[in-house]
């Protein structure tokens, strides 16, 4: 028997030469033969900002891999399952929603960037959070509307978050799940902070409006949204897709097709930090240290639609012209969503499944 | 010492599990019983699940019956063809079956019914139409064709006849098809994580939000016990169905449809077949050769890369070649483990070896996965990184495929040559290797391509335990589906299709090389059995 299990191990040993190398326990021999490398656990629609990983690799000599897997939140569980053998070194989008769960399962090691202190105030984490995950970047979760099909149809953009269960809206709005997508999370922390304990009631008008749910901001914003040729035009997205949909244009688009309805923005704050038992624990503080220079910051714009969130980062011309900041945007403390969150998505559930 | 080693394999994942279910930090809880089973919502779901199964069942049925009865009572032109497609989908992996039901159905068909039950409910009918065509089709076939001839010579009408005569004939495998059938659907699970959107669900999808999205490890603990309960009820009642045996008997003998109304009947039933198995697998070709509105070969030569915005973390080339190589390796655990196995089962036959080696269908794979997740990811022995981790998993969930196919053969071989053996001299370890294993090794050469093509397709515990550099085939299908856009769907259209043409070599090979018709007495032997279930 434990000559059969012997063979067998033979055979399967031929199935992972792992040419890769250093991406986990097992990689440690690849003699060292090949470049050094950092691993950036990530979402899959996170874009590299590929200038400011080349200036990253003159400096340390490693290169950047990023290894992705689902949303936000897929990405963020996936990681405490492996909690401590980690899949890369740096874990990137956190957000604000989410943050409290990565105290679970011991996930990361302390470490903040001498760089932090330049970051405003109420982006930073209090106490033991903070000193795990490091803010990088800023935005604002909202209701967009297409505005050239309103106007086709002489209807008003609704203004308020309160008119989106208004029958003159019936079956228009597109969601995301907060089980599985960190905007649709987001959005529901922001609709429960300006309800309070009516919120369940203002789903409940939603779901009798016809709202659909889908699992993530691309099924939502990229099928279901009237802009993207979809039956919907109210959809949750973010503040920044109006530049977003005139660079993706290439040139077709002068003006964003989308506006936001600023009454429903919730602010969101995506953050990294070192994962515990990093096979690359140096150059993985080095990342998250690099996540905040000048390099870093100033190309998020335009590579993922984000605010930097280091003050005075020039901004690019399509963000000046067309990105919104909302006046007033809900804020949340992390610490508060961390206490509610499990129970707000179980009711939530319960309302909309 | 073999089946103890099964009953380690399966009860200490789920017990990994159940521990996980009733204890919070370092104390006892009840907060996630209490939580999950007090949630009106957990009930709706479970209910959700039986009443899909039930759909599932009844449908299958429906179209299944009819094309029973036609393919075992009548001889006609392509009648091998019809049946021969209408088992293809069984033995496709779930994820690969349910993209090309999604090429008819889905986002890129014809017809968009993706999370919505109808597109599960049709997969099922595509998946399951093969167990029906099998166990019913044989009994009909079975029928002594002077007993129908006889009523009807005593003045029964054809109506009459059948009532009287071929129902209460093939009653016992109508029965324990339905069984089997609800059993298959009941523990779906990639058919419905393709088809469903997010917006469909059942226990094994709702354990796989819980713990994979929600990160609630406690509450999917609970659900994966429920799941367990569910089933052996199921598996209780299907035991207490089949074993109210009928008797058929008779040869085989199939005569030429005679009447229109026959000719039709063999019209429609050849219809049915090519629609159910026929054109979702045609669409998955035709859609694997389409990009956006254009058609193309890119699909195929671009599959060394990755493709950006799919988010994988090796190229779906990459990611076939591993899952060979880790299906071979699978492949060979689950027979290793299995030949001392069937040994056992074969020399008690309903024993209490047999029992343990049923548990792996019991416990859904899904819950083999995170329970196999939570078990080795706790120090001081930390697995969670090594390669043969998923492996492993899959050799686990393929082990009951392999005994059912070689016990039965070892079970068959005549007392009289054991006797002789021992003999001359050969006793135990020598009479295994000399005798036994040499006279067997058709069906352990059967069991073994069958374990490949079931470690190939695996999804239910892979898709907990593969890392993302690490993704395995089925995995990178249900990726690539579930994003919006044309090229990752292509591309899985394009890795279904290699994994059609993968399953039906080896299956074709073994069925080349062995005695008698070996694709088909796998059907019947290696996935027929009611322990055989197939997670989907």
């Amino acid at each position: 028997m434990l000559g059969l299990l012997a063979c067998s191990a033979l055979i399967a040993a031929c199935g992972d030469p792992a040419p890769s190398g250093g991406t986990g326990p097992d990689g440690n021999g690849d003699g060292g033969a090949s470049a050094r490398e950092v691993v950036l656990v990530t979402y899959d629609s996170f874009a590299l900002p590929e200038a400011a990983a080349r200036s990253f690799t003159e400096r340390t000599g490693a290169t950047i891999r990023v290894v992705a897997s689902g949303d936000a939140g897929a990405v963020l569980t996936k990681a405490l399952l492996a909690a401590g053998a980690p899949e890369g070194d740096v874990l990137f989008g956190v957000d604000s929603s989410l943050a409290t769960r990565v105290l679970a399962e011991d996930l990361l090691e302390p470490f903040q960037p001498a760089a932090v202190g330049q970051v405003p105030d109420p982006l930073r984490l209090p106490g033991e959070l903070g000193e795990l995950l490091t803010p990088v970047d800023t935005g604002e979760v909202c209701v967009l509307a297409d505005a050239g099909w309103f106007a086709a149809r002489s209807l008003p953009v609704p203004a308020t978050l309160e008119s989106l269960t208004d029958p003159a809206y019936r079956d228009l709005l597109v969601v995301q799940s907060p089980v599985t997508s960190s905007p649709g999370l987001t959005f529901l922390v922001g609709t429960v902070a300006r309800s309070g304990d009516g919120w369940p009631g203002y789903w409940q008008a939603l779901r009798d409006n016809g709202v659909r749910v889908r699992p993530s901001w691309d099924d939502a914003y990229n099928v279901d949204y009237t802009v993207s040729g979809g039956d919907r035009p109210l959809v949750v997205s973010y503040a920044s897709s109006p530049p977003a949909e005139v660079v993706f244009s290439e040139g077709a688009r002068s003006e964003p097709a989308s506006v936001v309805i600023q009454d429903t923005c919730v602010q969101q704050v995506e953050y990294a930090g070192v994962l515990r038992g990093a096979p690359e624990p140096e150059l993985a503080r080095q990342l998250v240290e690099f996540m905040l220079s000048p390099e870093w910051q100033s190309e998020l714009p335009l590579t993922n639609f984000v605010f930097p969130v280091v003050p005075g980062t020039p901004l690019p011309v399509e963000f000046e012209r067309f990105a919104v900041r909302p006046a007033a945007p809900q804020q949340v403390p992390p610490d508060r969503i961390g206490e509610e969150r499990e129970a707000w998505i179980e009711q939530w559930r319960t309302i909309l499944e | 010492m073999a089946v103890g080693t099964v009953a380690a394999l399966v009860l200490l994942p789920v017990a990994a599990l159940l521990w996980r279910a009733i204890r919070d930090g370092d104390g006892w809880s009840a907060d996630a019983l209490s939580r999950i089973l007090g949630s009106g919502r957990t009930w709706r779901v479970l209910g959700a699940t039986v009443a899909q199964a039930a759909a599932s069942t009844v449908l299958t049925l429906v179209v299944g019956l009819p094309v029973a009865w036609v393919v075992g009572t009548f001889a006609f032109p392509g009648r091998r063809a019809v049946r021969l497609l209408a088992l293809v989908p069984f033995v496709l992996p779930s994820v690969v079956l349910a993209t090309a039901v999604s090429a008819v159905l889905g986002p890129s068909g014809p017809v968009d019914l993706r999370g919505t039950w109808w597109a599960v409910l049709a997969a099922h009918l595509s998946f399951n139409l093969a167990v029906v065509v099998v166990v019913v089709g044989g009994a009909v076939g079975r029928i002594a064709p002077s007993l129908d001839a006889t009523a009807r010579t005593l003045g029964a009408g054809p109506l009459d006849a059948l009532r009287r005569v071929v129902i209460p004939a093939v009653r016992p495998a109508v029965t324990s098809a339905a069984a089997l059938v609800f059993l298959f659907c009941l523990t779906s699970f990639g058919v419905l994580v393709v088809l469903g959107g997010g917006a469909v669900t059942t226990l094994e999808v709702e354990i796989w939000v819980r713990s994979t999205r929600q990160f609630d490890l406690s509450g999917a603990a609970v659900l994966a016990g429920l799941q367990v309960v569910t089933v052996v009820a199921a598996l209780g009642l299907l035991g207490a169905a089949s074993r109210r045996g009928g008797a058929t008997s008779g040869r085989l003998r199939r005569r030429r449809p005679r009447s229109p109304a026959e000719v039709s009947a063999v019209l429609g039933a050849s219809i049915a077949v090519v629609v159910v198995s026929g054109v979702p697998l045609a669409a998955l070709l035709e859609r694997s050769t389409r990009l956006g509105g254009e058609r193309t070969w890119s699909n195929w030569t671009g599959l060394g890369s990755v493709l950006e915005g799919t988010g994988l973390a090796v190229s779906p080339a990459e990611a076939l070649r591993r899952s060979l190589l880790g299906a071979a390796a699978g492949a060979a655990v689950a027979v290793a483990v299995a030949l001392p196995a069937s040994r056992l089962a074969a020399r008690r036959p309903g024993g209490g070896s047999e029992r343990v080696l049923m548990l792996p269908v019991a416990v859904s794979a899904t819950t083999v996965g995170l329970g196999l997740l939570l078990l080795v990811g706790r120090p001081p022995v930390d697995l969670r990184g090594t390669w043969w981790l998923v492996p492993f998993a899959q050799a686990v969930v393929a082990l009951p495929l392999v005994v059912r196919v070689v016990a039965p053969a070892l079970r068959a071989l005549p007392g009289s040559t054991l006797d002789a053996a021992a003999v001359l001299g050969a006793e135990g370890r020598s009479r295994w290797w000399r005798v036994e294993l040499p006279a067997v090794r058709g069906a352990v050469a059967a069991g073994a391509a069958l374990a490949f093509v079931a470690c190939l397709g695996e999804f239910g515990a892979t898709v907990f335990l593969a890392r993302s550099d690490r993704a395995t085939v089925p995995v990178v299908i249900q990726q690539l589906s579930s994003r919006p856009g044309p090229a990752g769907v292509g591309q899985a259209m394009v890795l279904s299709c290699i994994l059609v043409a993968v399953c039906a070599l080896v299956l074709g090979i073994l069925d080349a090389v062995g005695d008698r018709s070996a694709s088909d007495r796998l059907l019947h032997r290696g996935r027929m059995g009611p322990w055989t279930s197939e997670p989907t």
